[in-house]
């Protein structure tokens, strides 16, 4: 007695999506789309727009540079996703537990999120900071070496991966935390009991009733740490920069690529380029993750 | 297939909109700017056809303006010669100043006269021809480049000047003396070789820990240590081919860094360390830096931000067989935009404030202008503050400066490779050998050798 | 309620100490960041190092308002965040109810789409963007932050996620009882996505009140400019004055706390369970 027709029911739904569209079209499609299509061409950000072909993605692939940066986006993204989530999810379920003082244990963690990167930044490398760092001292009378033994962890030929990945789970695990937390909160409570009451304990419940509850949420989370990660940018230049903005080989990392190629060099039409190289990238690790969603929530 | 067609149209469309955008230098609607104030009449615009007394609002693009002393005497100076023109200050900000004025730029801002911060920034905006050529400028106003000490030669591109200096600043040895007092060693001459540089910061570092003090001091920039290599006239940064002749400064450099004679690279990046705090807390005892630092440390004993109220400076180390005085330096300029709305009056004040007039503005407030002439670099060394002893006075006289950058059309991208390898050499990733190698590499590939 | 067993002792003191813990990696930092904005800018990287400085300079505090005009960059992000924040939730969760509930033509392309989108870096797009933005006349505006700003796919995403959790049930039974989509969207999944709408307020709030390079392009003006622009404006052409960078990092934090432990009090548990027992 409902059914209505196909037509009026798609309108509907455009209807919904509009206002979003409409504005995100405006302002960011049109401009997006323009930038992916310069990586054809040659463009100095003014003036005139040469086409050039293919030629910037053959030059790409001889780039050192940039393949490096590949290297190392690719290593941080597998490095930090995994801990993130794993930091993420341990904190909310711990957090949505009934513990006195829930409230500021949560907010305690939401902090490294919501801090200036800037700030943040430059105590982290003050902490980190080879020879009178806190960190190092207390590692050294610990370990009863001296400091200078300690790992350099902001120089580029130390473990400064070990050091950017720590970094960015600190920032960002509050974040997924969040949404994590929001994400329990639509679990039937009802589930538990039964599973409870099917002699279940604590961790057989989170493995075989939290965890695939909040399987939409953990994809969420998924897709946008890849992402993110792969588009780092910030952190990598206000850890590892020195004051003129410029980072070296073992610390350089996609985004900077761009920017630089962009900016310096004035070459957006190869800048572009590489923004096709990492967009093909993280549009096929999505793919696969939209594949394993539609195994795993149905 | 309509599918693709209409995406494929959508793209062809968006790609058309903007070549055509793209090519119209057409200025941007202009945001509602704050009104232009009405000043008094004014009775002595010089000989012009425009009606001068009109009052005319310039956009100049700058950054630091509350931490920088010398905009405000600008504005205040040229207030008095042309009081219908009222001054209009956009602050971009210091990090990645070019970068923004860039966009702006792109974006069509209206700015009539803009700061030039660095050459590969300046490049490219005379690449994207976004600056007015100052040559008939400069000839019909009869202005005399001489005075800039050939600097003006090394910023020509293609025969034209786009921009004129108004400030300039050249590296010197700053020195603790009581630190100097205190190990009973003589104070720097104002005629030191490389290797006597290196011999008295060893003879000045002692202590342990926290009480450490080191001999000499480089800053993270590659411009501390690289630059040593261009002071015998023989080699520009930009060059290409082999790098070598950059090696005996990096073995010095690293050296004193094994040596601990000098902090390491990764420490100083690391802990932010800043040239000034360390030579403020008597961490230091010399240190290589540019005479803009001349101005903040007098201000610093002013306000007791430092007890370091003996210091000294001395002239620029140099390699064997080169004269004293050969330093590195940088300009500051002012240019006119091409899409100036008020181009003439944009001209008028750069000619003021690069000319002696605004020359001597600027060294009123302890910063040293692009022209050296004798009465203006008095007035430095008469400020009070500055340091007594002779041959504080007389490090401010130059023989020869070199550009820290030339000019270059690929200098931005070429400044990349230099400052990544710098980094790779300095904190241990990369032998010298094999950054100086890469330094060859990279760069003769983009100089299409 | 039913069913919680009391932990045992052991495990507790166990579960404490791991939130000490917690607490203690993720606070260092920030006392640090105290530490370091009571002194003066020279001391700040000084060895030894002290965490309360023999005569804290409190003056700081009271410079960074004078320095820079503080108080304007405040007013102004606030009020960009703000705006920012009920745009996105608003059109978010309006497009993404139509993703999760609504079966159209073409809705796993468009949304593929939309995610896709979220992968391209903004720095890739930020010129061409930036002319566009200038040719509209919305240069040195709140405007274009807005503009930029509200209308994510990020938003729509995450919606769109949780809408996912909410059973069909419910709307299949307010479809029946005749109310129209968009009375759905707005009697039950609005209310019934507390979590999610908080989370998505909260978001837009930080990531707006964060933004640094959209306002840097944007706002030349100085009495347009927010907090970030103003974080950097005490780092100069020669020098950083980092203690006034942590005073005024202290102080941007607040306001952002304050949002966040008043809008945290919806992770309640419990909220969506109603009516589905049977």
């Amino acid at each position: 007695m409902n059914k209505k027709a196909g037509a009026p029911k798609n309108l509907i739904a455009y209807s919904f999506i509009l206002p979003n569209f409409l504005g995100f079209a405006v302002f960011t499609l049109v401009p997006m789309v323009f930038s992916l299509v310069l990586s054809l061409a040659e463009w100095k950000g003014v003036g005139a727009v040469k086409f050039v072909g293919l030629e910037n993605f053959t030059r790409l692939f001889a780039d050192e540079a940039f393949m490096r940066a590949l290297v190392n986006t690719v290593v941080y993204t597998a490095l930090t996703v995994p801990l993130t989530i794993v930091a993420a999810l341990a904190l909310a379920v711990l957090l949505n537990s009934e513990i006195r003082g829930r409230n500021f244990f949560r907010t305690v963690s939401f902090f490294p999120y919501v801090a200036s990167l800037v700030a943040v930044a430059i105590v982290w490398r003050f902490l980190f900071s080879p020879a009178v760092g806190p960190v190092n001292m207390i590692l050294s009378n610990l370990l009863g070496k001296a400091s200078t033994d300690m790992p350099a962890w902001t120089s580029a030929t130390g473990p400064a991966m070990f050091f950017v990945v720590f970094f960015s789970v600190w920032k960002n695990m509050g974040y997924y935390m969040v949404i994590y937390l929001a994400g329990l909160q639509g679990v039937n409570a009802d589930l538990y009991e039964a599973a409870a009451l099917d002699g279940a304990n604590k961790w057989r419940q989170f493995r075989h009733v939290t965890l695939p509850q909040i399987a939409p949420t953990t994809f969420f989370v998924l897709m946008m740490l890849v992402i993110s990660s792969f588009k780092v940018y910030d952190i990598f230049l206000n850890l590892f920069a020195g004051g003129d903005n410029q980072l070296s080989n073992a610390t350089r990392v996609i985004v900077y690529q761009i920017y630089n190629t962009a900016f310096r060099g004035l070459d957006y039409g190869y800048a572009s380029a590489m923004s096709i190289v990492l967009f093909v990238i993280v549009l096929g690790v999505t793919l696969i993750q939209f594949r394993g969603e539609k195994k795993y929530s149905h | 297939m309509k599918k693709v067609i209409a995406l494929v149209t959508v793209l062809l469309l968006s790609l058309a909109v903007f070549a055509g955008c793209a090519n119209n230098q057409s200025s941007a609607p202009a945001e509602s700017q704050e009104p232009a104030a009405a000043p008094a009449e004014s009775e002595n615009p010089p000989a012009e056809e425009e009606a001068e007394a009109e009052p005319v609002t310039l956009k100049w693009s700058i950054w630091d303006l509350d931490q920088t002393a010398y905009y405000q005497a600008i504005i205040d100076g040229y207030k008095e010669v042309a009081p219908n023109v009222t001054i209009e200050t956009v602050d971009l900000g210091s990090s990645d100043y070019m970068n923004m004025l860039q966009t702006q730029l792109a974006g069509g801002a209206d700015f009539d006269v803009v700061t030039i911060k660095d050459i590969p920034g300046y490049a490219n905006l005379v690449a994207t021809d976004q600056l007015e050529p100052l040559d008939d400028f400069i000839a019909a106003e009869g202005i005399d480049t001489g005075l800039y000490g050939g600097t003006t030669e090394q910023v020509t591109v293609e025969g034209q000047l786009y921009q004129l200096p108004f400030r300039s600043d050249f590296w010197v040895v700053f020195y603790n003396k009581d630190i100097f007092d205190e190990m009973g060693v003589d104070y720097p001459t104002n005629d030191m070789t490389m290797a006597e540089y290196d011999a008295l910061a060893r003879k000045l570092v002692h202590g342990e820990g926290n009480d450490k003090v080191y001999g000499a001091h480089y800053h993270t920039w590659r411009s501390a240590v690289q630059l040593f290599g261009i002071l015998d006239g023989q080699h520009t940064v930009l060059d290409g081919g082999s790098y070598e002749w950059l090696k005996p400064y990096y073995e010095m450099v690293l050296n004193e860094q094994e040596d601990g004679v000098v902090m390491d690279y990764a420490t100083a990046v690391s802990t932010s360390s800043h040239y000034r705090d360390l030579f403020y807390n008597s961490k230091i005892a010399m240190m290589n830096m540019g005479t803009w630092q001349i101005g903040s440390q007098i201000m610093a004993v002013k306000n007791g931000e430092t007890d370091v109220a003996n210091w000294g400076i001395v002239k620029y180390p140099h390699p064997e067989g080169i004269e004293a005085g050969t330093t590195l330096g940088t300009i500051t300029g002012l240019a006119v935009s091409k899409n100036a709305p008020n181009k003439d009056a944009g001209l008028k004040f750069v000619e003021w404030v690069c000319g002696t007039e605004g020359a001597k503005v600027v060294a009123s407030t302890g910063t040293i202008p692009a022209i050296h002439t004798a009465d203006v670099m008095s007035v430095i060394s008469g400020t009070d503050g500055f340091p007594a002893d002779d041959n504080s006075k007389a490090a401010l006289e130059t023989a020869k400066v070199y550009l820290e950058m030339p000019l270059h059309p690929q200098a931005g991208e070429i400044e990349v490779v230099l400052n990544e390898e710098h980094t790779e050499i300095m904190n241990g990733s990369k032998s010298i050998d094999d950054g100086l190698a890469a330094m060859q590499r990279r760069i003769d590939e983009i100089l299409g050798n | 309620m039913v069913g919680e067993k009391k932990r045992s002792p052991a495990a507790n003191i166990v579960l404490y100490c791991i939130l000490a813990l917690i607490v203690i990696i993720t606070l260092i930092p920030f006392v640090w960041m105290l530490s370091a904005s009571l002194k003066a800018n020279k001391d700040v990287f000084n060895f030894p190092f002290v965490l309360v400085p023999d005569q804290p300079r409190w003056e700081n505090y009271s410079e960074i308002w004078s320095r820079i005009p503080l108080g304007t960059f405040l007013l102004n992000t606030l009020k960009l965040s703000v705006i920012v924040s009920i745009l996105q939730v608003l059109t978010s969760s309006f497009a993404a109810y139509a993703f999760a509930k609504l079966e159209f033509k073409g809705r796993k392309a468009l949304f593929l789409g939309y995610i896709a989108t979220i992968a391209v870096p903004w720095q890739a797009y930020m010129v061409p963007q930036f002319i566009m933005m200038s040719k509209m006349g919305l240069n040195n505006t709140h405007m274009a932050i807005i503009c930029l700003q509200a209308f994510s796919a990020f938003g729509v995403f995450m919606m769109r996620q949780f809408y996912l959790s909410i059973p069909h049930e419910l709307s299949e039974a307010a479809r029946i009882d005749g109310l129209s989509e968009y009375g759905i969207w707005f009697r039950i999944m609005l209310p019934n996505s507390k979590p999610a709408v908080t989370t998505l307020i909260i978001f837009t709030f930080v990531n707006t009140w964060n933004d640094f390079l959209g306002p840097m392009i944007y706002l030349t003006k100085t009495e347009l400019k927010t907090i970030q622009i103003g974080l950097r404006m005490f780092t100069t052409q020669y020098t950083s004055d980092y203690a006034l960078i942590m005073a005024a990092s202290v102080v941007a934090l607040i306001p952002v706390l304050i949002i966040f432990l008043s809008l945290q009090k919806q992770f309640v548990k419990g909220v969506v369970t109603s009516g589905i027992k049977g």
